[in-house]
């Protein structure tokens, strides 16, 4: 994947300046900076969420995405909010959801899963499509502390199993380290990476 | 079912409230003794029977029925499309807004009197007339709902590239579910009052025609025969079909883990 960035605003008011990326195959990449620097702004801009920017995002065709929230749709089951938005056969999904600990849970609606199991769920969702890029937006910030190394020893886990890269937000270090990921922080306005 | 004792609590009041309601009919007709022109429930009810006997009333009903269904279904189809483009998409509503504002506030009667006059006294301009009184209603409902839809379920419907067919089914269509349910109990006792006063004025079948015919003839006891007995058919409608579907649409709410 190859991100080169030129500027990005809001309103008129810069928020990204020159940003390069590159990720090979299997790289992890934390993304490091302070609350409202403009993380999650790039990570949108990486999965085509955010169209409104100069410059070229290149090979982030085979991306998933693992928001903030679960973002689960709330009307459909767990095997249903992979199959279904995914397009993945339900064998496989099964088999997802036995492998972040959701199995027997198939047919639940995501109220009637704890919290920590939604964001199991929406870790399944993600590594479904097989995808080349994980992208993740701090999704264990409001996780406690138990909860989320948890959930990152299995995201750890997931991702050498998949080889998939990955493209992690945080604003906490020590959860790059924990995945192995390479720390960059977004720093200065408008926002510039340093390695 | 969870609210199982509630609706059984609420039963009872709604039934004997019912009662009351009859018990002061037939006191006041008994009183005002003009079977003719204020008839008792007793009166009407006996009318009811023979009109049924007869087959009037239920040809009547299945006529009045058949264009109420076929309003509906084309009044909600436009209404709920509509309602969806103008309120995901915020140049058409600007530019559509006026007319929408003109159109729910044209009266039921003027719209009925033109369709007649412009296509004719024919099925097509009856259930037109109805359909352009309904839309604008089901727009306005539809609309809002579209524009309370969830942004963080959009972006997660794009990361995950769902086809657009999908993505309208799974994602957009169940968080729409309340208010087209709204839509579909408003328009639905809506309709079926333009649909007499179409009736009424331009056809020769129906059950707004029979009420034309006994308000010629002085016959209140009929013209309420019929009104009480199309009540009932919409009550079914709704008791039968709406709230059964709108439970089932809304089971992903409860617990029951």
């Amino acid at each position: 994947m190859d991100v080169e960035i030129r500027a990005k605003s809001f309103a008129g008011k810069p928020i990204l300046g020159a940003i390069r990326l590159k990720l090979g195959p299997g790289e992890r990449v934390a993304i490091l900076g302070p609350s409202g620097i403009g993380k999650t702004t790039l990570l949108r801009i990486i999965a085509g969420l955010d169209p409104d920017y100069q410059g070229t995002v290149a090979g982030a065709d085979r991306t998933s995405v693992v928001f903030q929230e679960p973002t689960l749709l709330p009307w459909r089951s767990a095997l249903e909010n992979i199959t279904l938005t995914t397009g993945v056969a339900e064998e496989r999904t099964r088999s997802l959801l036995a492998d972040v600990g959701l199995a027997g849970k198939e047919a639940l609606y995501p109220r009637q899963l704890s919290l920590g199991q939604q964001r199991r769920l929406a870790l399944a969702r993600a590594f479904a499509p097989e995808p080349g890029t994980l992208l993740m937006d701090e999704p264990f910030a409001s996780l406690d502390a138990e909860t989320a190394g948890r959930m990152l020893d299995l995201t750890a886990t997931l991702l050498d199993r998949a080889g998939a890269s990955l493209i992690f937000v945080t604003h906490d270090p020590t959860e790059a380290t924990r995945l192995g990921a390479r720390g960059l922080t977004l720093r200065s306005s408008p926002a510039t990476l340093v390695g | 079912m969870s609210d199982a004792p509630a609706n059984a609590g609420s039963a009872l009041p709604a039934t004997l409230s019912m009662a009351a309601f009859v018990v002061l009919w037939a006191a006041l007709a008994a009183w005002v003794a003009e079977p003719i022109t204020f008839p008792g429930p007793l009166r009407v009810w006996e009318v009811t029977v023979d009109e049924a006997a007869a087959g009037r009333l239920f040809h009547s009903m299945g006529v009045t029925l058949l264009r109420v269904v076929a309003a509906f279904v084309i009044a909600m189809g436009i209404g709920v499309a509509f309602g969806l483009v103008l309120g995901r998409s915020r140049v058409t509503d600007r530019w559509l807004n006026p007319w929408l504002v003109i159109l729910v506030n044209l009266p039921a009667l003027v719209v009925t009197v033109l369709c007649y006059i412009w296509i004719g006294l024919n099925e097509v301009a009856a259930v037109a007339a109805v359909v352009i009184n309904k839309v604008p209603l089901v727009t306005v409902m539809v609309r809002e709902g579209a524009r309370a839809l969830r942004p963080d379920l959009d972006d997660m419907a794009r990361a995950f590239r769902m086809r657009p067919v999908d993505r309208l089914r799974h994602v957009v269509l169940p968080q729409m579910a309340p208010y087209v349910a709204g839509a579909a109990r408003a328009g639905l006792s809506l309709i079926w009052k333009i649909v007499l006063v179409v009736e009424f004025l331009g056809r020769s079948s129906g059950v707004g025609f029979q009420i034309h015919l006994n308000f010629q003839m002085f016959r209140v006891g009929h013209i309420l025969a019929y009104a009480f007995a199309f009540i009932v058919v919409m009550l079914a409608i709704e008791y039968l079909i709406l709230r059964p579907w709108e439970r089932h649409a809304n089971r992903w709410r409860q617990d029951g883990r």
